[in-house]
Order: C-alpha cells, then structure tokens, then sequence
C-alpha cells in the first residue's frame, strides 16, 4: 500500500506524539480555495504575434476567449490554426464553457482587415463581447 | 478488514480517545489539487481596445451626425469624403469632436487595411472622447 508522508500513524510510533498539522492545514485549504477562486482556465491562442499600438487601450480582466491573427492572416484558437468558417463555433463552445468571458483577439499589427472581421462578425454572431488587444507603452 | 472492523466496533463499544478519523487519504487529495492548481494559475493581463458596440439608448441622441472613417487596403484613411494622412486623423477626429460633440462614429474597414492602421484609429477615436464606435463588418470596403 501506497503511504503517504503525512502519515504519522503507521508504525509503532506513539499517535500522541505527532506534530500538529491543524494549523498547515488550514494555510493548505486557504490557498487551494484562493487558486481554485482565481483560476481562469484562459485557453491560450498558441502564436505570439506582435500587438499593435495604444494609448487608450485598458485592461482586460475576463477576457478569456484568445484569439490569435497572425500576419499572414491565420487565425488561431486554443493553440490550434483554424478555418475562418470554424471561429464562430469554438466561440459558441468556448463561451458556453465560461459564460463570463470575452473574446480578446490579439491580432498581429500587419493582418488584415478581412481576417479582423472576419472573426469580429463570427463573435458579434455568438453574440460575446469583443476587444482588440494593443501593446499600451 | 474484519480484523479492522472488530478494533473500531471495540474501540467505539469502549468509547476511547485514540478513535480518531485517518485523514490521511484526504491530505493526499487536497494536496493534488493544490499542486492542480497553482500550476495551472496563469494570472495573465491582457490590454485592448474594445470593439464591441454597447446596446443602444432608446432616446434619440440630441446630435444624430455620424462621422464615416473609411481604411482603404492601400492604407489611405478618409474621413467624410476627406483623405487624410494617419497621423492628422488624431488632430481630425479630435476637432470633428469639438465640431459636433453628439456625433457617433464609424470605422469602415477595408479588406487590405493593415490592423496597425485600424487599432491606430480606434485609439484615435477613442482618445478624443468617442466611445461606443461602429465598426461594421458585414460590408468590407476595398
């Protein structure tokens, strides 16, 4: 049987004289609930590409649903290149799985117009909000 | 097993202290999903300009104009009927704004038109005050 390193209670040693583990153990439960709370479960879009500039452009907090236009217009989600036919699914299903979140698209600063909304529509479509992420400096 | 069973079943017939829960098995299970989740924790900030419409008002706005910026994909930029060179459009939004501060406006995207020259605008607008920007994307221009 598999034993654990916490476990004091094998052995013949004395139950009386463990070492309280009370207090670890309430430090151990606030950090789970603290990053069980704060997980965002973001699907990363799987490119880096470079942001466009901006001045007004502010934060965005739940913005969880990325997606990525590169240069030569391909468009990424969830670290996979996808058909400009097909973003407006992932998007439903995306959104379905966090209904709280936005689409943020982080499109390169040389794409083009036809790809920008071209997944602008198929996210008006799923009706979610939509961002254009910008470099602020 | 039995063997286990006959120990609690005379531990709690005797009613002694030592009957205590292993919590052991549990500790192991909140540890996994501690580690779970501190790796996963990805604590990422993104910035952006937003692109959404907010819904509108029912109340006609007291001012009805509406400002047209068309990109063309040869990256000319003209504002009603206006050409005008990227980097006046700040100084040329800013005083249309002062002009008519009711006025909405609209981006018109053409099909060629670099995302720089685009989010350029959209910065543009916005930092002279305009919020709520139209960006249609059913008819794209050229």
């Amino acid at each position: 049987m598999r034993r654990s390193i916490l476990d004091n209670s094998s052995g013949k040693g004395d139950d009386e004289e463990g070492i309280n583990l009370t207090p670890m153990l309430d430090v151990v439960f606030i950090m789970l609930i603290f990053f069980i709370v704060t997980a965002s479960f973001v699907k990363e879009a799987g490119i880096d590409v470079s942001r466009p500039h901006a001045k007004t452009a502010v934060s965005k907090k739940n913005a969880n649903i990325l997606i990525a236009i590169s240069a030569s217009d391909e468009i990424w989600m969830d670290r996979r290149r996808i058909d400009r036919n097909a973003v407006r699914g992932q998007i439903e299903r995306m959104h379905a799985e966090n209904p709280e979140g936005s689409v943020l698209i982080l499109a390169d600063r040389d794409s083009h117009g036809e790809a920008l909304m071209a997944v602008m529509a198929a996210a008006r479509q799923a009706k979610v909000n939509v961002s254009i992420s910008a470099r602020q400096d | 097993m039995a063997g286990r069973v006959d120990e609690l079943s005379r531990m709690l017939a005797e009613g002694e202290e030592e009957a205590e829960i292993d919590l052991t098995p549990m500790l192991d299970v909140v540890f996994i999903m501690l580690i779970f989740f501190i790796v996963t924790a990805s604590f990422l900030n993104e910035v952006g300009v937003d692109a959404t419409r907010p819904p509108s008002v029912q109340t006609p706005p007291t001012d009805s104009k509406s400002i047209a910026i068309r990109i063309y994909s040869s990256g000319q930029i003209v504002i009603d009927g206006l050409s005008v060179d990227p980097r006046a459009v700040s100084a040329h939004i800013t005083r249309r704004k002062a002009e008519s501060p009711g006025a909405t406006l609209a981006v018109l995207v053409g099909r060629g038109a670099r995302t720089e020259l685009v989010v350029g605008v959209i910065d543009a607008a916005r930092d002279s005050g305009f919020r709520g920007i139209a960006i249609p994307v059913s008819e794209l221009q050229e």
